[in-house]
C-alpha cells in the first residue's frame, strides 16, 4: 500500500468526505425514481419469466423465459438487494427498501449477509486473516497463505464456487475452515444453520418444487429453466464479485499495518484494495454498479447509481494523492482474476517463473 | 383481490416463501400502482377527492380510502404517509368528519392548518392536488364520545377543533339529548374553522350550545377563565374534552381540577408527544449502535431515534410519537426510559421503540 503520513491521510479523508457530502445533500426525488424504476423492471422480468416458463417447450420461449428470470434475479440481487441492504435507500423511509428489513432472492439470509458482508468485509477489506471474503477461505490468492499441494486443484474449487455461488455465500458464516481447525464447534453455529436451512429450503422450494409442480405437465421444462436462471445469476454475480478485489493490481493488507488505523487510512485501503471495470450502462446496472467497486468501497451507503457521476471526482482525488485507480475493460480485469486463481495454485517458484506479475516483487509491494 | 393473500394464513405463508417478505401481496405494488394506484397493498391508499379552504391557513382534504380500510370512531386520529422529495413522511392528524359520512359515501376528511416551518402541512397546502393517492393508517386513539349519554363540555382551541367536529356531527346525527357545550377559542373570528357547519349544528340540534371566543380581537388577550366556566350550566356533572394548544389545555386542566372535576372525567388529545415528567438526573449515557459499530453520548434530552439520526443513521420509523411501532428494534443491553409513560425498561435484551425511548445509562441498540 502506498505510504502516506497522517497529514496526507487527513487531507485524503477531507477530499473524499467533500464528495460524499455533496451527494448526500443532493439526495431526493431523482434517486427515489431511479430505484423504483429498477424495482419495476425486476418485477416485470420476474413475472414475465415465470409466466413464459411453462411454454418453454418451444425452444426460443425457453431461452427468453430463462434469460428473463436469470436477469431478474441478477438485478434483484445486485442492484436492488445488495444496495438496499447497504442502507443506500434508508433515507427514503420506505419499509420495502430499508436495509434492516430487506430480504433478497438468494440463499444467504439478509441478516447473515449484513454481518459477514456489510460489517466484516466492508470494515476489514482485503486484510488477510480478517476479511474472509478474500478467497472465501477456499482459495489461495496471495502469498499470505503458504502453498500446499491441495492448492494445485483450486481452479476446480473456483469453478464449483461460481456454479453454486448462492449456496457458498449462504454458508459463508458457517466458518467451516475454523470448525475444521477446531477453533469453534458446530454447536455454536446451530442458530446460523437453522436460518440457513430455512432460507435455503425456501429458495429451493420456490424454484425447484413449487413452480414446477403448479405447471405439472411441463414440470421438467420449468425445473430446467429455473435451474438455468439460478446458474446464470450465480456465474455472473461471482464473476463480478471476483473482479472487485482479486484483479492483478488489487492489494492485500496485513493486520499489523491496519491496527488502529485512521479514517484516512481506511479510505486509502478501500481505494487500493478494490478494482473497477468499464462497460456500457446495462453492464453497470447488471453488476449493481459493482463495476464501480472503488467508489462502492469508499461510499458503500451512497445510492450506487451515483457512482458513475462521482467517478471522475474520485479519480481526481486519487491523482492528486498519487494513489492508483484500478480500472480496465471487463475482459482485461477478469483475465487477471483467472491468472491470479491459477497462479496461486502453483508453488511459489513456479508462479514466479510463469506469472512474474504476481511475484511478491510485483503487485504486492 | 390481492388482499386475499394477506387474509388466508396458508396463502400468506406461501406468499412469504415465494417473495421473501412479510407483506407478499406488496411484491406486485410496483406493477399495480402503474395500473391503478388504489391497488397498492403495502399501505392503505386513499385518494384525495376534494380540497377546500376553511380559513386563510386551514384546508380540509376529502379522502376516499381503499375499501379495506377499517374505519374509525369519532374523535380518533390517523397517520398518513406522503412522499415528499423521495422521502416518505408520516404524520398524525385527527379525522374531522363523522364515521356516518364514511359509511354512507366512503369518504373521510382531514382539516389541517399550516404550521410555521411545518414540512408536511405546508407541502399539503401548497402541492397536494385532487386525484393524488396518499397512504392512510388504521385509526387509533381513545378520545371517544361517552356511552351511555352524559352532559359534555368541549374546550377547543384553533385547529384543535377537528376531532370535536367529528364528535359533534356524530352526536347530532344520533340525536344526542344530554346537553353539549363547546367553548371554542380562536385568535380572531376569521380563524373559526368550519364556522358554517358549527352554526348549522346549533340550528338543528337543540342540546348543543356554541360559544366562540376570539382571544386577540380586544386589547387585552381573552384567555379561558373561571368566568367562561361559570356560564356552563351543570359543569360539575359534565364529561370534559380538551383539545388545542398546550397552554390552553394546561389552563383548562388546572381550572377544572380546582372545581373538583376528577381526572378520569377529563379527556385530552395531543398533537405531539407529551413528555412524561422524567427525572433528568438519571437520564443520558453512552449509546452503542451495534450493527453500525458507532458510539455516541447522550445527554438525556433526546430520544434514541433523534440520537441515531444525529449520528447519520437512518433507522426505519413512522409516527415519531410511539404509536405505530415502525421503529421498534432490539435493545441488547442497558436501560431506557419511555418518554410517554415515564417507565424504565429492564436492563436486558428486549424490543423498544426508538422514537419514545431515552437512554438511562449506557445502552446498546441493534441497528
Amino acid at each position: 500500500m502506498k505510504k502516506m503520513n497522517e497529514t496526507q491521510l487527513k487531507e485524503l479523508e477531507q477530499d473524499l468526505d467533500t464528495i460524499r457530502d455533496q451527494v448526500i445533500a443532493d439526495l431526493g426525488e431523482r434517486d427515489a425514481r431511479y430505484i423504483r424504476r429498477i424495482v419495476r423492471l425486476h418485477r416485470s422480468l420476474e413475472v414475465g419469466g415465470r409466466v413464459l416458463m411453462p411454454f418453454g417447450f418451444i425452444p426460443p420461449v425457453f431461452i427468453a423465459a430463462t434469460a428473463a428470470l436469470g436477469i431478474s434475479k441478477i438485478i434483484e440481487n445486485m442492484e436492488i438487494g445488495h444496495n438496499v441492504m447497504h442502507g443506500q435507500y434508508d433515507w427514503m423511509n420506505d419499509t420495502s427498501l430499508h436495509s434492516q428489513t430487506y430480504e433478497w432472492d438468494t440463499v444467504c439470509t439478509g441478516d447473515s449477509w449484513r454481518r459477514t458482508h456489510n460489517y466484516e468485509h466492508h470494515t476489514y477489506t482485503n486484510i488477510i486473516g480478517k476479511d474472509r471474503d478474500y478467497g472465501y477461505a477456499l482459495l489461495r490468492l496471495s502469498d499470505d497463505d503458504k502453498w500446499k499441494p491441495a492448492h494445485s486443484l483450486q481452479f476446480i474449487n473456483y469453478v464449483l464456487l461460481s456454479v453454486f455461488f448462492q449456496w457458498g455465500v449462504g454458508l459463508h458464516e458457517l466458518e467451516s475452515e475454523r470448525i475444521r481447525r477446531r477453533e469453534i464447534s458446530v454447536r455454536e453455529k446451530i442458530p446460523f444453520l437453522k436460518d440457513f436451512f430455512r432460507k435455503g429450503g425456501r429458495q429451493a422450494f420456490k424454484d425447484y418444487v413449487f413452480f414446477p409442480l403448479v405447471t405439472f405437465p411441463v414440470a421438467p421444462v420449468v425445473l430446467a429453466g429455473n435451474v438455468g436462471a439460478n446458474l446464470i445469476r450465480n456465474l455472473w454475480s461471482s464473476t463480478v464479485i471476483f473482479c472487485g478485489h482479486f484483479t492483478q493490481d488489487a492489494e492485500t493488507f496485513s493486520e499489523e499495518e491496519c491496527e488502529g488505523e485512521s479514517k484516512g487510512h481506511w479510505y486509502l485501503r478501500q481505494l487500493t484494495g478494490s478494482s473497477n471495470f468499464t462497460g456500457g450502462k446495462w453492464m453497470h446496472v447488471m453488476s449493481g454498479h459493482l463495476s464501480y467497486q472503488v467508489e462502492h468501497h469508499i461510499f458503500p451507503d451512497l445510492p450506487a447509481h451515483r457512482y458513475p457521476e462521482i467517478s471522475e471526482q474520485v479519480q481526481a482525488v486519487c491523482k492528486k494523492h498519487g494513489i492508483p485507480y484500478n480500472t480496465g475493460t471487463f475482459a482485461r480485469q477478469y483475465s487477471t482474476v483467472l491468472k491470479r486463481v491459477l497462479g496461486y495454485s502453483l508453488p511459489d517458484r513456479m508462479r514466479n517463473r510463469m506469472l512474474p506479475e504476481f511475484s511478491s516483487a510485483g503487485a504486492q509491494s | 383481490m390481492i388482499s386475499v393473500l394477506e387474509n388466508s394464513p396458508t396463502l400468506h405463508w406461501l406468499g412469504r416463501q415465494l417473495f421473501n417478505r412479510d407483506d407478499p401481496a406488496a411484491f406486485f405494488d410496483p406493477l399495480l400502482e402503474r395500473i391503478n394506484p388504489m391497488w397498492v397493498q403495502q399501505y392503505t391508499p386513499a385518494m384525495v377527492t376534494a380540497i377546500y379552504n376553511e380559513t386563510a391557513d386551514t384546508k380540509t382534504f376529502v379522502l376516499a380510502p381503499a375499501k379495506r380500510w377499517l374505519g374509525f370512531e369519532a374523535g380518533q386520529h390517523v397517520s398518513i404517509g406522503i412522499d415528499i422529495d423521495g422521502i416518505r413522511r408520516n404524520r398524525t392528524f385527527s379525522l374531522s368528519s363523522s364515521p356516518i359520512r364514511w359509511r354512507t359515501d366512503g369518504t373521510v376528511t382531514l382539516t389541517i392548518k399550516r404550521l410555521p416551518g411545518g414540512l408536511v402541512t405546508n407541502w399539503m397546502h401548497d402541492h397536494l392536488e385532487t386525484d393524488t393517492v396518499i397512504g392512510l393508517g388504521d385509526a387509533f386513539g381513545d378520545f371517544r364520545i361517552p356511552s351511555p349519554q352524559e352532559p359534555v363540555l368541549y374546550i377547543a382551541g384553533g385547529s384543535g377543533i377537528t376531532p370535536v367536529l367529528s364528535q359533534l356531527e356524530t352526536m347530532a346525527a344520533s340525536d344526542y339529548r344530554a346537553p353539549v357545550t363547546l367553548l371554542y377559542f380562536v385568535r380572531t373570528q376569521a380563524d373559526v374553522i368550519a364556522a358554517e357547519k358549527l352554526h348549522a349544528l346549533t340550528g338543528r340540534w337543540s342540546a348543543f350550545t356554541l360559544k366562540v371566543y376570539a382571544t386577540s380581537e380586544t386589547e387585552t388577550p381573552q384567555f379561558l377563565s373561571d368566568q367562561h366556566l361559570d356560564e356552563v350550566p351543570g359543569l360539575a356533572g359534565r364529561r370534559c374534552y380538551l383539545c388545542g394548544p398546550k397552554g390552553l389545555m394546561d389552563l383548562a386542566n388546572d381550572l377544572l381540577y380546582r372545581r373538583g372535576i376528577s381526572e378520569d372525567r377529563i379527556h385530552s388529545t395531543f398533537f405531539s408527544v407529551p413528555a412524561a415528567n422524567l427525572d433528568s438526573g438519571t437520564l443520558g449515557g453512552a449509546v452503542h449502535f451495534e450493527r453500525s459499530n458507532l458510539d455516541v453520548s447522550s445527554e438525556g434530552d433526546a430520544v434514541l431515534l433523534e440520537i441515531a439520526e444525529a449520528a447519520k443513521l437512518s433507522p426505519r420509523h413512522g409516527c415519531r410519537m410511539g404509536i405505530c411501532h415502525q421503529c421498534s428494534c432490539r435493545k441488547t443491553s442497558g436501560t431506557v426510559v419511555n418518554r410517554l409513560t415515564g417507565k424504565a425498561s429492564g436492563p436486558g435484551e428486549e424490543t423498544i421503540q426508538l422514537c419514545v425511548s431515552v437512554p438511562s445509562g449506557p445502552v446498546s441498540i441493534d441497528i
